[in-house]
């Protein structure tokens, strides 16, 4: 075979019908014209970076100081990653430096370069579900074994599942909220109770870590809030981007941030920047860690996002689908009227052209995922179809 | 404890890497920096040809809708497709968009392409001295690297080659213009590989050739770049623009497969997918942009050779045994004591800082980096030559 078997068997269990279902919604969107095709299908929201943000890239190619395109050291600019601390000092009140910051290629690349740094082959790493399926190749890259814990019906930590899958083996735990693809924010008490037992296992010497994956940590609405992580649970590494509060998902900068509480911090930060030179992004782009580092405090128009929230919500509330009401990133994650959730998107596109993605992408069959990162007029124009969706299946 | 066995190991082996860097460092805060002749980093002072600073503040100001967005997880086609007509322009072969895949820089290059081939246990082959940093690139991904001693030279010695291939071998790398060496493989020694795997492949046994093309652009005397897609078959090669276009930091390279290979397409999406699942997603969208229009041009070659010129005759001056770079911006001299770590540190008590060939897997010789200002060769000069009369025999 041209290609490993490891990788043969991952495109074959992976690709098969997304790969479908994007071909055929490229043709229907040719057929149908790109207007007539409703789209909820991508978390790639297409807001442009603001306005200050462009104005400083062409200030920093405007300095005529040399090596700007350089190599600097992998963890990236000192200055930029103290920018970074500052705003992470002021918002958590612990003591961040830069040496707490680590720019990255992305929250995607961070992920990475973290699970390399920390993972021995057969460690676990325990995943909420449903959950964001590239988890589970980041955690394989490196040998380790991911643990699905299921969540509660709100989507909320079920600490007692995770109490039970918590093993000899388990290193860390991988949550992400604003949550892809439910939307939840994991609310105080969940976060607490989570810090409780791990404090709990920390006192009988076991030391587990929570990676939080906090891509969408800037998209909350005002009906929630992010618990204050770094000040409940000491072992704490969070990964963040800046595709989406500055609009720059193609330029793959993000940063991970590391507790000061850490004890061994410091080894901690040179065995990220071997994971992040031997896995080949040596360091995050140059040019746009030196954009970023004075928008830290930008945030995205939350407004917006809510205002597409609530009519999204609302449709579906009235067409009698049941679906928790998300209160962060833009993804909903409503249950399939029928069991097969598969042949109810097929449903959706073919007779509605309303494309989305079934749950059994993100570890839940019988659910589907909506996100809503697209224009509000996509969301009026779909309603309809939601609506005539809801009378077939919910007699309403 | 917070790393990995594996990660924890990689830092203590390389403890002295740290411990030279530290004493550089606090040589440059006592003598003060422009009295201290540091060679040891690869990392050029060449800034990015002024016609390229100049593009890239356009595409910047001109700021299309858009631009910063995600696209295919292998780059715009656009700009493949301007890569794609340059290896056809140098090679006659048919290469498409669909050749060519961006990357974060070659090294980010080179673990997708490892990631997409190697099952665990699997074999390639390094000549060396040899990067260091293939072995965590194969490592990563269960792969194991079989190192193939280099001639004196450090040309290929294709019967070690020939010995290192087992059933297991699934691919060798090699990167010329070389890291350490400078030295850029000939037609001749290529096409005897080329012979080498071609027999391999007669037996059913079939081998990548993985070409690390980072310093292609980098080339002296006139030499004609001897293109391996033209040879054999089964090649990929892997390369960025940090060297050529002076953008290092900015993490931009690509992966060209050779369109003789035959059912290349699950080939290439297995990269895309590992380009993806390694968590790269695509290379930085703006310099994707940028280096489309650049496959011909590159940083001023005439002033590397100057300073390839500068360094050769001081080590020659000074009594050293080393072989004279024809590219890349590399020399890497014997060391007149076998202990190359502890020359290392008589070469520092003269202020000048060099690598040990130790860290390029070969004992008993020194990396010098001379992509550094004319000056601090020059420089330098004195103090080769002093640690020549103490260590070098004259004839």
């Amino acid at each position: 075979m041209i290609v490993s078997k490891g990788i043969k068997k991952l495109i074959d269990q992976q690709e098969g019908w997304t790969r479908r279902m994007f071909e055929e919604a490229i043709e229907m969107k040719r057929t149908f014209g790109v207007e007539n095709v409703y789209d909820f299908s991508l978390g790639n929201p297409n807001v442009e970076p603001p306005a200050a943000l462009k104005e400083k890239l062409v200030e920093l190619l405007l300095d005529p100081t040399p090596g700007m395109h350089r190599y600097m050291p992998n963890n990236g600019f000192e200055e930029v990653r103290g920018q970074v601390a500052a705003y992470l000092s002021d918002k958590y009140r612990l003591p961040f430096t830069s040496q707490h910051v680590f720019m990255s290629v992305g929250c995607a690349g961070g992920l990475n370069t973290v699970l390399k740094g920390m993972l021995n082959r057969g460690d676990q790493v325990i995943v909420p579900t449903p959950f964001f399926w590239e988890f589970k190749n980041y955690i394989e890259n490196f040998g380790g074994i991911m643990r699905l814990v299921e969540t509660k019906d709100d989507f909320q930590l079920d600490v007692e599942k995770i109490e039970r899958a918590i093993t000899d083996k388990t290193r860390a735990i991988l949550i992400n909220s604003p949550n892809n693809p439910t939307g939840v924010v994991y609310n105080e008490k969940s976060i607490k109770s989570l810090a409780h037992l791990l404090k709990a296992m920390r006192k009988k010497g076991r030391d587990i870590y929570i990676v939080s994956d906090e891509a969408y940590k800037k998209i909350v609405y005002s009906d929630a809030r992010l618990p204050d992580l770094f000040n409940l649970y000491d072992l704490v590494i969070s990964v963040t981007s800046h595709s989406k509060d500055l609009g720059l998902p193609g330029e793959r900068i993000g940063y991970i941030a590391i507790s000061p509480q850490i004890p061994e911090y410091e080894l901690l930060v040179s065995g990220l920047m071997i994971a992040n030179r031997s896995l080949g992004y040596v360091n995050a782009p140059a040019l746009f860690q030196r954009a970023v580092g004075a928008f830290q405090t930008s945030s995205v128009s939350i407004a917006e996002y809510e205002e597409k929230r609530d009519l999204l919500y609302e449709t579906l509330i009235e067409a009698g689908f049941e679906c928790v009401k998300p209160t962060g990133a833009f993804y909903m994650f409503p249950k399939s009227p029928i069991r097969n959730e598969v042949e109810f998107v097929r449903v959706l596109q073919q007779e509605e052209r309303i494309l989305c993605v079934p749950g059994r992408g993100f570890g839940r069959a019988g659910y589907f995922r909506i996100a809503y990162c697209v224009p509000l007029s996509v969301i009026k124009n779909a309603r309809p179809g939601f609506l005539r969706m809801g009378k077939r299946y919910y007699k309403r | 404890m917070g790393v990995s066995k594996k990660i924890s190991e990689s830092m203590k082996s390389s403890s002295w890497i740290r411990a030279m860097f530290e004493e550089g460092e606090r040589l440059k805060k006592a003598y003060g920096a422009e009295n201290i002749f540091d060679f040891t980093l690869g990392n050029p002072v060449e800034e990015p040809p002024p016609e390229v600073k100049a593009e890239l503040f356009r595409l910047v100001a001109e700021d299309t809708k858009g631009m910063h967005r995600y696209m295919l997880n292998s780059g715009y086609e656009d700009v493949r497709a301007k890569i794609a007509a340059y290896h056809e322009e140098h090679s006659g072969l048919l290469f498409t968009k669909d050749h060519i895949i961006m990357t974060v820089g070659a090294a980010g290059a080179i673990n997708v392409v490892m990631k997409a081939l190697l099952d665990p246990g699997d074999e390639v082959i390094v000549p060396c001295p040899f990067f260091i940093e293939f072995m965590f690139y194969i490592g990563n991904h269960g792969g194991i690297m079989k190192l193939a001693d280099t001639r004196p030279d450090f040309r290929l010695d294709l019967e070690k080659i020939g010995q290192a291939i087992t059933k297991k071998t699934k691919a060798i790398i090699i990167n010329s213009p070389h890291n350490p060496t400078g030295v850029v493989y000939t037609e001749e020694e290529l096409r005897g590989l080329a012979l080498l795997l071609e027999e391999r492949k007669k037996k059913g046994q079939r081998i990548f050739l993985i070409s690390d093309e980072a310093y292609r652009k980098i080339i002296y005397d006139g030499i004609v770049y001897p293109d391996f897609f033209t040879m054999y078959e089964d090649t990929i090669t892997v390369t960025s623009h940090s060297k050529d276009l002076g953008l290092p930091g900015e993490r931009i390279g690509y992966i060209a497969v050779s369109p003789l290979i035959k059912r290349h397409k699950p080939l290439i999406d297995a990269m895309i997918f590992a380009n993806r699942i390694l968590g790269f997603i695509n290379a930085p969208a703006l310099m994707q942009r940028l280096v489309g229009g650049f496959q011909r041009n590159s940083v001023d070659i005439g002033s590397y050779q100057q300073k390839r010129d500068a360094i050769y005759d001081i080590l020659i001056e000074a009594g050293f045994d080393v072989v004279k770079p024809s590219g890349a911006f590399y020399i890497f001299p014997k060391s007149p004591l076998e202990d190359d770590i502890e020359f290392i540190r008589i070469l520092q008590k003269q202020h000048i800082l060099a690598v040990p060939g130790i860290g390029f897997g070969r004992k008993g010789y020194f990396r010098l980096a001379y992509c550094v200002e004319m000056s601090t060769i020059e420089g330098a000069r004195e103090h080769f030559l002093r640690v020549g009369e103490m260590y070098n025999k004259k004839p």
